[in-house]
């Protein structure tokens, strides 16, 4: 019971990481309020289920029947699950075709996905980048040829070939993406890159007169944060296999929009370390509520189902870090190049927080 | 004056129906210090909007070096060696005081592809933080580089904003009102330094409410009322017109 428990804190925390940190670099540090990050995670979902999906109905030739796409993907589902399950590469090609091929499109995506909303300033940009994210997941729910709107569609399992704890195996890989993903990042934004973001955050008129184009910085950021983010789409897909638009209606955007906005606040807005300790302490508390919901309703008499009590925490939450901790449990730092942190070795450091008057 | 490096040219600007800038014509002399004077709501700070390409003129030409720059956006005109500072210090809050001379200047490293292959930038890297501790210290706040620039004091945050301006080794560098706010002791100071840099090849032009201070440092002065140059000249010259006086004693 309890070992599921723990397996499932760390499979969330390996998800919530990878689309945390990507959100932490588009709106921590580069102050971009993506309301519309749930979208990369649909864009993700749809390379596995519409895109990959159609190729491989190409490849075997599956006839598109009477059921329609839906029904097909079922059959080619089926039919690659049994292949893999004897011959362990064909799964892995597939794996990381898909992945590949998220990142990319999921790349392109965001660049476009922000060509609109660029020239905004930021109030504006939250609310048209949310309203983009919605419009096409409602195309992607009522228009069945994408992802088969409410049916939803299948996707193959890449890890047919195991047979016992797949789940700990599928674990395991979420896990070691999510660590590629922080390293990634962390040397990512300790560059004048990460520098220029938060500058970019600060005050956008200073970087417009000292010469940079800001609306190639902000497309080029939301690229590679939906790129990343759109890996999280590919494994939510081949962990459910099932891909299913309306789980990216409500609570779509409550998961993958507001959950990492509140791990980014929690731990810290501009610090990957940050966002780490914001999405475990996170994960583990949803997961315990989610576990434990049943005693919870039973021990306080509860006129709701527990589950609601996740909203209400959370909400209630983030209203008291706002309040309370702006700053998060590990405040930003200074970006530290190999020439800064030489600085820091042979200057004088100041005392910190002493003012000292000219 | 020969070989102005900018001149403006019958630049006129409205804001819906009020007209801010009425033709607009001045001439910066090349390695000068030049000063904008005229009370508030008189367009000077208009004036540099449109200059640095903040705002879009209504009609007329900013000429620099030559060269059209009217249309051009402020990150073009960036390029061109003009940088500028704003009339409240804008520091880049959450950054240290070295972040901020660093931000100042265009870096290889700041395309995500080149960002992630250190030995691409890393020299440039070293290059700029000793050319911003160099600032640091020609400005006198170098003891305060890992302070995160929120901490700093008012003036402190001129410097900085002077300092920043450095970085980009400009060959014009427009104030806006550079001592507005500053006890007269650093103000004194500030104009100095100034002129030091000036007597290195940098021309200034500069926006500035407080006279008393200002004027014995610059060599060319025009004044502006109601959106139009009323005086240019020497310093002699434009303090005693009586258009100036005028507006700036209020018609006695």
């Amino acid at each position: 019971m309890i070992y599921g428990l723990i397996l499932n804190i760390l499979l969330w925390f390996g998800f919530y990481l990878i689309i945390s940190l990507s959100l932490n670099m588009e709106y921590g540090y580069g102050g971009i309020p993506n309301f519309g990050k749930a979208l990369s995670v649909l864009v993700g979902a749809i390379v596995a289920g519409g895109v990959v999906t159609r190729i491989l109905i190409y490849i075997y030739h599956i006839k598109i029947g009477i059921g329609g796409f839906s029904t097909a993907t079922s059959a080619v589902s089926n039919e690659v699950t049994t292949l893999i399950a004897h011959n362990p590469l064909l799964g892995l090609a597939l794996f990381l075709l898909t992945l590949i091929l998220a990142i990319i499109i999921g790349c392109i995506a965001g660049a476009i996905f922000i060509l609109p909303s660029a020239r905004l300033k930021e109030d504006y940009l939250a609310i048209t980048l949310l309203a983009i994210a919605e419009t096409f997941t409602m195309i992607c729910y009522y228009n069945q040829s994408i992802i088969g709107g409410y049916y939803g569609v299948s996707v193959p399992d890449f890890l047919a070939f195991i047979h016992t704890n797949r789940g700990v195996v599928f674990t395991g890989i979420v896990l070691l993406i999510a660590l590629i993903t922080f390293i990634f990042f962390e040397r990512l934004m300790n560059t004048p890159y990460g520098r220029l973001l938060r500058a970019m955050r600060e005050n956008e008129d200073v970087i417009r007169v000292y010469g940079r184009d800001l609306m190639k910085v902000r497309v080029m950021t939301m690229a590679v944060g939906s790129g990343i983010a759109a890996i999280v789409g590919v494994l939510l897909s081949y962990y459910t296999l099932r891909v299913q638009a309306n789980s990216f209606m409500i609570t779509g955007r409550t998961l993958w929009t507001f959950y990492p906005f509140l791990i980014i606040l929690l731990g810290g807005a501009s610090n990957n370390k940050g966002t780490a300790v914001g999405t475990i302490i996170f994960v583990t508390v949803m997961e315990v509520i989610d576990f434990y919901k049943t005693n919870i309703v039973s021990f306080l008499h509860l006129p709701v189902e527990a589950v609601w009590l996740e909203y209400i925490l959370f909400g209630i939450m983030m209203l008291l870090i706002l309040y309370y901790k702006p700053e998060g449990i590990l405040p930003e730092k200074p970006i530290i190049t190999p020439a800064i942190k030489k600085a820091y070795e042979t200057k004088k450091v100041s005392k910190k927080g002493v003012r000292e008057e000219y | 004056m020969k070989d102005p490096i900018l001149e403006t040219r019958n630049l006129i600007k409205f804001f819906g129906d009020v007209l801010v800038l009425d033709g607009v014509n001045i001439k910066v002399g090349r390695k000068t210090i030049t000063l904008i004077i005229g009370p508030n709501g008189s367009g000077k700070s208009t004036l540099i909007n449109v200059i640095t390409g903040f705002y879009p003129a209504t009609s007329g030409q900013v000429i620099f070096e030559g060269q059209d720059i009217t249309k051009k956006r402020p990150y073009q005109i960036y390029d061109l060696g003009i940088v500028r500072t704003f009339q409240t210090p804008q520091p880049l809050k959450k950054l240290t005081v070295l972040e901020n001379l660093l931000i100042a200047r265009k870096h290889v490293g700041e395309n995500v592809i080149s960002a992630l292959n250190y030995k691409k930038w890393s020299e440039f890297e070293d290059e700029l933080v000793e050319r911003a501790f160099k600032i640091l210290e020609f400005l006198r706040i170098d003891h305060l580089w890992d302070e995160e620039s929120y901490k700093l004091s008012g003036g402190q945050l001129k410097l900085l904003e002077v300092g920043r301006a450095l970085m980009t080794e400009p060959k014009l560098i427009i104030m806006d009102e550079p001592i507005a706010g500053v006890a007269p002791a650093l103000a004194h100071e500030i104009l100095k330094r100034i002129v030091e840099l000036k007597n290195k090849g940098i021309t200034f032009l500069i926006v500035e409410h407080r006279l008393d201070i200002a004027l014995r440092y610059v060599d060319y002065i025009y004044a502006m009322a109601s959106g139009k140059v009323i005086a240019e000249g020497s310093e002699e010259e434009v303090i005693n017109n009586p258009q100036v006086v005028e507006v700036y004693i209020g018609g006695g």
